[in-house]
């Protein structure tokens, strides 16, 4: 009996087999291969903070710690707490979580030669698409400075918007300030040319692209302001030498820098009456 | 006799791109450096083949009224296979390629050379037939590759060749639009030389 290849019970029949076919195949074959994929994503998302850190060959698991801001508070992610590791890469691989989170703010911390850097995830849009990235920030004196940007982009203009991810421009930021001194975020791609230490040069052609640089920096930094500011004050505070000599010690001084000065000057005994010098 | 006719027509005389012009979005696109347009011709060749071998293999039980339907679920899940293996081990290249290893699945190159060619012939000789039309349309890839990224990064495959001559590279070779110049130096070589080709 010859089969009627062009009746329909024979087509539904060849489709619903062949679909079946095909549809495990691929599942089967997604599955096996998804380790090695996630992996992959895993430790391009390392060798950029890396990148961001100014280390592109050092490696990320001896010597990065991952950390979490909520409200300026800093908590450490443990490296053994696997499932929360792997939390904060979820939350990088996925762009508009990021951009919505609000707290518990990925953060990562590279200690070196007694210098604290940290790298911040940043998230925005670009002319055509998403751009995103990781800035890498150091505490210096009364401001904080970028030691390092790395940048990509899903689809911006080849040789225009698209440079931002080139060496050339990421060089730029180095050493850029985030705050004038009106305390206000000032990094930005400025259209013309900088017009300040805190501007960098924008890309001719590509001004939509570093309108949207410029959006994502202040927003993406902008969460991590109260954090940056305490870490701020936390690092004067450190390097400040104590104001009171023991010939100046007064009871005024001493509230003011009694924890760091307290032993040397500010026992009961050491603190002298200011002299009256309009005795005449 | 016939099936090393087969094998050499398409990379020469018969070329998927310069001569049947298909084929070209992609070959504008993934052709900046060497190393994508490759492993794109790779591709391209495996999925060629591959879909010729399984609609030859297929093509006496094929309903006629859904045979295109049926060709592209063959040629999209070989073009996902593709992806996945590219994503897992060779990560780099696949983020260069993007968008394009997907694509494979609307290069008429491969839809073409299933209903032209594998529908009609012996499993073998289709599977001989679309790893000759994926090299050819590799070779052509690559050939583009090669000047716009010597002359575009004054680089091959990623190690400096221009460059140490004090080369200045030329930004006009990375957009899309010279690939198309260069593809169409290539045809006009090519027919040059090929004189049953020219229209009269």
């Amino acid at each position: 009996m010859a089969i009627n290849k062009n009746s329909n019970t024979y087509i539904i029949i060849y489709t619903v087999v062949m679909v079946v076919i095909v549809g495990s195949l691929l599942a089967f074959l997604a599955t096996s291969l998804k380790p090695q994929q996630d992996a992959n994503v895993l430790n391009e998302q390392k060798v950029s903070i890396m990148k961001a850190f100014g280390e592109a060959d050092a490696n990320f698991d001896d010597m990065v710690k991952i950390g979490l801001v909520t409200e300026g508070e800093f908590t450490e992610v443990a490296k053994d707490d696997k499932a929360g590791v792997q939390a904060v890469f979820d939350l990088l691989g996925n762009r508009k979580a990021l951009s919505e989170a609000t707290a518990e703010l990925p953060i990562f911390v590279l200690e070196k030669d007694g210098a604290t850097k940290y790298v911040l995830p940043i998230v925005g849009k670009g002319l055509w698409g998403d751009i995103w990235g990781y800035v890498s920030l150091q505490q210096a004196e009364d401001n904080v400075v970028i030691t390092g940007i790395v940048m990509d982009h899903a689809g911006e203009t080849p040789g225009l918007g698209a440079e931002i991810a080139t060496e050339r421009v990421q060089k730029m930021f180095e050493g850029k300030a985030l705050y004038n001194e009106a305390n206000e975020f000032a990094v930005r791609m400025q259209k013309g040319g900088a017009q300040n230490e805190h501007q960098v040069d924008a890309i001719t052609g590509g001004t939509k692209t570093c309108d949207g640089v410029n959006a994502m920096l202040a927003i993406s930094v902008g969460k991590y302001e109260a954090f940056l500011r305490g870490a701020e004050a936390t690092a004067e505070a450190d390097t400040e030498e104590c104001a009171c000599s023991e010939e100046e010690c007064s009871e005024e001084c001493c509230g003011e820098c009694a924890d760091e000065c307290a032993d040397e000057c500010c026992s009961e005994e050491a603190i002298v009456e200011p002299v009256n010098v309009e005795e005449e | 006799m016939k099936l090393s006719k087969n094998f050499t027509n398409p990379l020469a005389a018969n070329n998927p791109v310069i001569v049947q012009i298909l084929g070209i979005c992609s070959a504008l696109a993934v052709t900046v450096k060497l190393e994508p347009a490759f492993v794109m011709g790779l591709s391209v060749t495996f999925v060629c083949a591959f879909s010729n071998l399984f609609m030859s293999l297929l093509r006496k039980g094929v309903p006629s009224r859904i045979r295109i339907i049926v060709q592209l679920v063959v040629i999209a899940t070989l073009v996902i296979v593709v992806d996945q293996f590219l994503r897992a081990y060779m990560y780099d290249v696949s983020k260069q390629l993007s968008v394009y290893v997907g694509l494979i699945i609307t290069n008429c190159i491969v839809m073409g050379r299933v209903e032209a060619f594998a529908l009609g012939n012996k499993p073998w000789d289709s599977f001989v037939d679309g790893v000759a039309n994926g090299l050819g349309y590799a070779f052509i890839l690559v050939l583009v590759a090669f000047f716009r990224e010597l002359f575009g990064s004054g680089t091959l495959f990623g190690f400096d060749v221009l460059a140490r001559f004090g080369y200045v590279n030329n930004s006009l070779m990375l957009f899309p639009p010279m690939a198309l110049i260069i593809i169409g130096c290539i045809i006009w070589v090519h027919r040059s030389i090929n004189k049953d080709l020219q229209e009269k």
